[in-house]
């Protein structure tokens, strides 16, 4: 055996494995006379052990219970709805943001309000006698009104509408529902609670699901649905807690 | 006294889904270890780690009909969804933080500036060994790191790795043996920075 038919068993070697024993003794007995191989092996070897160690410390290492819970959730809503295939649970991105990026998406938002809001406040005071309406995009889902009446509703605040916030989710919660909410400047509705009497600031850890249903769905709330709609799928925000169990939604457009 | 039989992956598979939720969850159980820590090693990040698993359960929900047995075990391709995702997270990220500088021959930058985790106490506290074999293979070029965490960290065959890396065996091999020769360089470099650095400190002027 010569060093290059060594090096291509040093791994194996190091590891012990996948080789009959002939072979083994015959790399063994080539390090014996060749110091630079025996160095080799010995470098395999340590870094085998290293590895080893690693593995043994990574053992307990799995993903957190949130994560249970929401794949579980989605694999519910997966199932229930086998029919309806166009319900595809997104779960929101865990990810922990740099302060420096979650300032910077806060800041870019803040700007996009204040630049929209003088814009429309200008466009408004040139056309003074215009409907309030017009042009605006007459959101179907009304924030804080939960059945409004088809006549007679004033004009929806647009500012209104694009700043809403959860009020009564925790401010981590509300902090990625703003950061999800600005990518493609969703308008969304307040969370109705699933649950009653549960205050879900006292839950320890919270996870956002988007989700489609039916625009029917939109009745279990107390929202209004326009019957040509009723079957278009309508994107909602599912609130699940560590378990699992849905406890808030709002709806998205 | 019988052992009770211990169900196949793909038999698990097959009642998931048809919507067994029992199944799901055993086979969530089986193989989120391996996923979560397979891309915690890739990525040296939680929260990558975190997005990885659920995606890659959440596409096996969606398209897990599409596996087949016969090509090889689901370890391997949960394993090969499980590396396309994170390889995606990285790309996404690498506008932000640079993890590896490669060049042309696959040469990464000093470790030094790879020394910045997103958890410096617990950096601090954990076996310094193990803190520096992990940072090595974070510095390593991506091709050789998915497949040094797949057969060294995972212990998956040469086999199953390449079909998880979706490439012949002989590539894995050769990759292994290029990836263990760059990771001793490493290993090497640090172990000289570190003693250098605590040299170094010794050496501090309090005056």
């Amino acid at each position: 055996m010569n060093c290059q038919d060594f090096e291509s068993l040093a791994l194996a070697l190091a590891r012990d494995s996948l080789l009959d024993n002939t072979t083994r003794e015959q790399g063994l007995i080539h390090t014996e006379g060749c110091e630079r191989c025996a160095a080799r092996l010995a470098e395999e070897r340590a870094l085998h052990t290293r590895v080893r160690a690693v593995v043994a410390e990574l053992a307990g290492e799995e993903p957190p219970a949130r994560v249970d819970a929401a794949l579980l959730a989605a694999f519910r809503a997966h199932t229930v709805t086998p029919a309806t295939s166009n319900v595809l649970p997104m779960l929101i991105r865990a990810r922990h943001w740099p302060s420096w990026r979650l300032a910077a998406v806060a800041a870019g938002i803040l700007i996009l309000i204040a630049v929209m809001t003088i814009f429309w406040r200008s466009s408004s005071s040139l056309k003074p006698q215009r409907d309030g309406r017009a042009g605006l995009p007459a959101p179907v889902i009304t924030p804080q009104r939960p059945a409004p009446k088809m006549g007679g509703e004033p004009p929806v605040d647009r500012d209104q509408v694009v700043a809403e916030q959860p009020k009564k989710l925790p401010k981590s919660a509300r902090r990625r529902a703003s950061a999800d909410s600005s990518d493609e400047a969703e308008v969304v509705t307040q969370f109705y609670p699933l649950r009653e009497g549960e205050d879900l600031t006292e839950l320890e850890s919270l996870q956002l699901v988007r989700i489609e249903l039916p625009g029917s769905a939109l009745s279990e709330v107390g929202l209004p649905v326009d019957p040509e709609t009723v079957n278009e799928p309508v994107k909602a925000d599912v609130v699940l807690g560590q378990d699992g169990l849905a406890r808030a939604i709002r709806f998205v457009r | 006294m019988t052992k009770p039989m211990v169900p196949s992956d793909a038999e698990l598979l097959r009642l998931m889904l048809a919507g067994d939720e029992q199944a799901f969850t055993t086979l969530y159980r089986r193989h989120k270890g391996h996923i979560y820590r397979f891309a915690l090693l890739m990525s040296g990040q939680t929260s990558i780690a975190e997005e990885v698993t659920q995606e890659v359960f959440l596409a096996l929900l969606r398209n897990g009909s599409r596996y087949d047995p016969a090509r090889g075990s689901l370890t391997s391709y949960l394993c090969g969804a499980a590396r396309n995702q994170v390889l995606l997270l990285l790309e996404k990220e690498r506008p932000y933080v640079q993890l590896v500088e490669e060049s042309d021959d696959g040469e990464a930058v000093p470790i030094t500036q790879l020394i910045a985790g997103d958890d410096p106490l617990g950096d601090c506290t954990r076996n310094e060994a193990n803190r520096l074999v992990r940072q090595a293979v974070l510095a390593l070029p991506e091709r050789y790191r998915e497949v040094i965490v797949l057969c060294d960290f995972q212990e998956l065959s040469y086999a199953e790795a390449a079909l998880a890396l979706d490439c012949p065996v002989g590539t894995v091999n050769s990759r292994l043996h290029r990836g263990h020769a760059l990771l001793l360089q490493k290993l090497r470099a640090a172990v000289r920075l570190d003693t250098t650095a605590s040299d170094a400190q010794g050496m501090r002027c309090f005056a």
